[in-house]
């Protein structure tokens, strides 16, 4: 990923860059031939532009300008090369004398045409997937939108399956994600504003949100910040979130992320705001909520008092898989008596043949059950299973039998583990399953004081965490009665009071 | 940054240098699952503890733990409860941890003695749970019931600890006998272990202590004696009662499960009288008579038999006690205290004399449920 760091552009060939950037702010010329030769410069070495010379009725040149491979050529041959070269001058809409004149007032059977001088600005164009015609004679170049690039067809969200609700997930295509939006949402309160980064990639960006619910602050924030945004290349959403983020240390994600539309129409509708980024299948979504990392999408389809009772399973989990290593270390090393006499003299029995300390035992697993879950997730899928069965056996049963792993420590990392995979954002796992090792140390030094100070320094960073100035603990702290109730039980719908959400 | 990361240098380093660091790993400790205290014939004072041998039990991970002792009785003596600990300390390679310690014994040699000066360091570390139970070791020393092989449990205190539940009793627990030595019109009564021929223990009723004399035994009641005690105090919640029944020619034995006691102080005369009042709901388990528990006339005479009966023994208990130890372990004195907090005032100095002499009546009042259940005898 790093090829865009400047490091590795100044090793860069760097014969052309003035010439072009010096072409880039030329704009068109009288002469069609001047104008080839100008584009030819910028477009040097690039193969997959086409330029096509074409001339009309033996008196008017045109140049036809593309990319190959990301225009529709049906739609060029059909409605433009053909009317222009068969058919001659349309006759039905006025007296019209010249092709060049044609173009100007951008009489050709596409929807979407533009009209340009600058090279900079036709080139971005070109590059973008737009047909550029120039005419003999003619200052202006008329881009035309014949864009057309195989993607992906929209699949179902592989990250966040859910039982209830569509099955759609976003495409790398921004067009097809600002679709499938405005089709939940079909009002004209749904803002799409489009934002251009990356010095080189020129990514297309989308603040989307819905006027009347959103937060003024956290939508200029949001501006302000995308336009701050200096660096050669965005290739994914996460690129963005980096840049846009309130601190980096920390380890809370401050901006959602979503492959689903659903999500991210949830999120509009509560006065988020929504971030696409063309060629990203993820969205993220501002500002987050401590508590929205808990809650999965089905959450408001499904019936109240199942969820209710999913959610405090959630909550639970995650304090398991934070606190349960470490809350191990302290009571069987520090306070046995806290235990049950019976469970503690169990663990005894099975700590008298182990080699090493209950903490560095711990310390040894979770570390292994770390590298396992990252080395299941990159291996390819045939060889996935391997991971897991290698990694239960050995880990599992063989370390344990070898004497070198105590079997209750296996028993608290696997729950563990298992724990933080029942968070349902896995971003928001990372944190869970990050904090765990400085709680182990402090638990390891301090007991069960250390444990406190571990919870109350993430506490107060929780309630320092301030994105996009939105609260990180939001109903919490601040105090809302009203949307506190929604983090305890998740009432029905018809029962909660209507209103806006000031997340 | 930099100032974080100094600090919590700084931070790691106080931490290791002080050597302030309390950890053990639980194969450091040697768990004490019962304690005990003790006078030895030549008048020494014997701490003895009941030590897990964690290794023996065994739990898949360890094999051949079959054939060794799962515990080990050790016991050392001192000038005080202190130097006996540190000598069975000396013993030990891990550091003793009472932290689990499920029974508490003392020997009757030592309550005979008087053991307040010596229990109270004992109880009052702050790592001795008041949790565990406590027992008087009836013609014996405790690590004699420590060293008993039980047949149930891995260890002895287990069931020990098992037993009092088993009884019908509430749990006497240390932490009770100290509020008991402690309060101001109540004598502890204490639950009682003895050894009998066969090498196992049996509990045996328990004994009565005089508080205000370095807590001394005085004392025992039978098991039966005890119940009753114990049922005037609230602390018990299962009884059987077995009676003969003239009338009908047999006995009748009930279990009774939803006791209750009321005790009621009237001053008449400038004279505290006390009106005891027992009641019971319970089934009738053993039917031997004529009588038909189902019919309204027999069941009235057998709740009558059966009150009468216990007011009987009681009001023989409670006398016997009043007369012979002068101990109010029935906790009448707290009851005065509760109903005339002023005249308590005064009463208090000399209540163990007030005591012996009081006028108590008792009232038990029997129902009894589930009448299909035990007829009337098959053979007539």
């Amino acid at each position: 990923m790093g090829w865009f760091r400047k490091s590795n552009v100044k090793n860069k060939l760097k014969t052309n860059d003035n010439r072009s950037s010096e072409n880039l702010s030329q704009t068109i010329s009288k002469t069609i031939i001047k104008n080839k030769q100008v584009l030819r410069n910028i477009f040097q070495n690039c193969s997959d532009i086409v330029f096509h010379e074409i001339t009309i009725h033996s008196q008017t040149k045109l140049l036809l300008i593309y990319v190959d491979g990301m225009v529709d050529t049906d739609i060029i041959i059909s409605n433009i090369l053909k009317p222009l070269m068969y058919d001659g001058l349309p006759q039905g809409l006025g007296t019209i004398d010249s092709v060049a004149q044609m173009c100007e007032e951008e009489h050709l059977s596409v929807l979407n045409t533009k009209k340009l001088s600058g090279f900079g600005d036709i080139t971005n164009h070109i590059l973008k997937g737009n047909l550029a015609i120039l005419a003999d004679k003619e200052t202006t170049a008329l881009l035309v939108d014949v864009k057309k690039f195989e993607t992906r067809s929209i699949e179902e969200p592989a990250n966040e399956p859910s039982l209830r609700g569509s099955r759609e997930s976003f495409t790398e295509n921004i067009r097809t994600n600002t679709t499938m939006l405005r089709r939940i949402i079909a009002t004209p309160k749904l803002k799409i504003e489009s934002v251009k980064t990356g010095k080189l990639t020129h990514t297309d960006i989308a603040i989307s949100y819905i006027e009347g619910t959103v937060s003024r602050t956290v939508l200029n924030t949001v501006r302000e910040r995308l336009n701050r945004i200096q660096t050669d290349g965005i290739l994914e959403s996460g690129n963005i979130e980096q840049f846009i983020e309130e601190t980096h240390f920390s380890p809370f994600p401050q901006l959602l992320n979503s492959e689903r539309p659903d999500v991210v129409a949830a999120g509009l509708l509560e006065g988020r705001v929504v971030i696409l980024t063309n060629g990203s299948p993820t969205a993220l979504i501002a500002p987050m909520t401590f508590w929205a990392g808990l809650q999965a999408p089905d959450d408001y389809s499904q019936r109240f008092i199942f969820i209710t009772l999913v959610r405090w399973i959630r909550y639970v989990f995650t304090i398991i898989s934070v606190l349960l290593p470490s809350l191990y270390i302290a009571l069987t090393n520090f306070h046995p008596e806290l235990i049950p006499p019976v469970l503690m003299l169990n663990i005894a029995i099975l700590r008298e043949n182990a080699p090493f300390p209950t903490v560095i035992e711990v310390l040894m697993m979770e570390i292994v059950f770390e590298g396992l879950q990252e080395a299941g997730i990159r291996l390819p899928k045939q060889i996935g299973p391997l991971v897991s069965i290698v990694g239960a056996l050995v880990i599992g049963e063989a370390a344990v039998n070898a004497g070198i792993i105590s079997a209750p420590v296996v028993i608290i990392v696997s729950t563990a583990g298992i724990a933080s995979f029942i968070i349902p954002r896995y971003s928001f796992g990372f944190p869970m399953r990050m904090l765990r090792f400085p709680l182990l140390l402090l638990s390891g030094i301090f007991g069960i004081f250390g444990i406190a100070i571990g919870i109350i320094m993430i506490i107060i960073h929780l309630i320092h965490l301030n994105p996009f100035g939105a609260s990180y603990l939001y109903p919490v702290s601040p105090f809302n009665k009203r949307d506190f109730k929604d983090v305890i039980i998740r009432w029905p719908r018809k029962l909660v009071k209507k209103g806006g959400n000031n997340a | 940054m930099k100032r974080v990361a100094n600090l919590c240098f700084a931070l790691l380093l106080l931490t290791v240098t002080t050597g302030c660091w309390n950890l053990k790993e639980p194969n450091q400790l040697s768990f004490v699952k019962g304690a005990g205290l003790g006078l030895t014939e030549d008048g020494k004072l014997e701490v003895s503890y009941l030590v897990v041998l964690p290794a023996a039990l065994g739990g898949g991970q360890i094999s051949g733990g079959e054939n060794m002792e799962t515990f080990r009785v050790m016991s050392a003596t001192g000038k005080n409860v202190s130097d006996a600990m540190v000598n069975v300390q000396s013993k030990l390679s891990r550091k003793v941890f009472s932290g689990h310690r499920d029974i508490f014994l003392v020997g009757q040699r030592l309550a005979e003695h008087g053991m307040g000066e010596t229990i109270d360091p004992f109880l009052r570390i702050p790592k001795s749970v008041m949790r565990s139970m406590i027992y008087v070791v009836k013609n014996g020393q405790p690590k004699d019931i420590f060293s008993i092989v039980p047949f149930f449990d891995q260890f002895i205190t287990t069931s020990l600890s098992d037993e009092q539940k088993a009884m019908g009793l509430k749990p006497y627990l240390a932490r009770k006998f100290v509020e008991d030595v402690l309060s101001e019109g109540k004598q502890p009564l204490v639950p009682v272990v003895g050894l009998n021929p066969s090498e196992h223990y049996s509990y045996a009723g328990s004994a009565i202590f005089n508080k205000d004399e370095d807590v001394k035994l005085v004392g025992f009641l039978n098991k039966k004696e005890t119940s009753y005690a114990r049922w005037i105090t609230g602390g018990l919640t299962r009884i059987t009662l077995t009676s003969h029944v003239p009338k009908g020619d047999g006995s009748i034995s009930v279990t009774l499960d939803s006791l209750d006691q009321n005790i009621r102080v009237k001053k008449i005369h400038e004279q505290m009288q006390i009106a005891v009042h027992l009641t019971g709901k319970g089934t009738i388990i053993e039917n031997t008579t004529k009588l038909d528990p189902t019919k309204q006339k027999d069941l009235q005479l057998i709740q009558e038999k059966l009150n009468q009966k216990n007011q009987k023994l009681i009001l023989e208990l409670i006398k016997n006690v009043q007369e012979e130890y002068k101990m109010d372990i029935f906790g009448f004195g707290e009851q005065v205290h509760q109903q005339y907090p002023h005249q308590w005032k005064t009463l208090k100095q000399n209540w163990p004399e007030l005591f012996s002499q009081l006028d108590v009546s008792v009232k038990v009042d029997l129902q009894f449920t589930n009448l299909g259940q035990t007829n009337t005898s098959i053979y007539p």
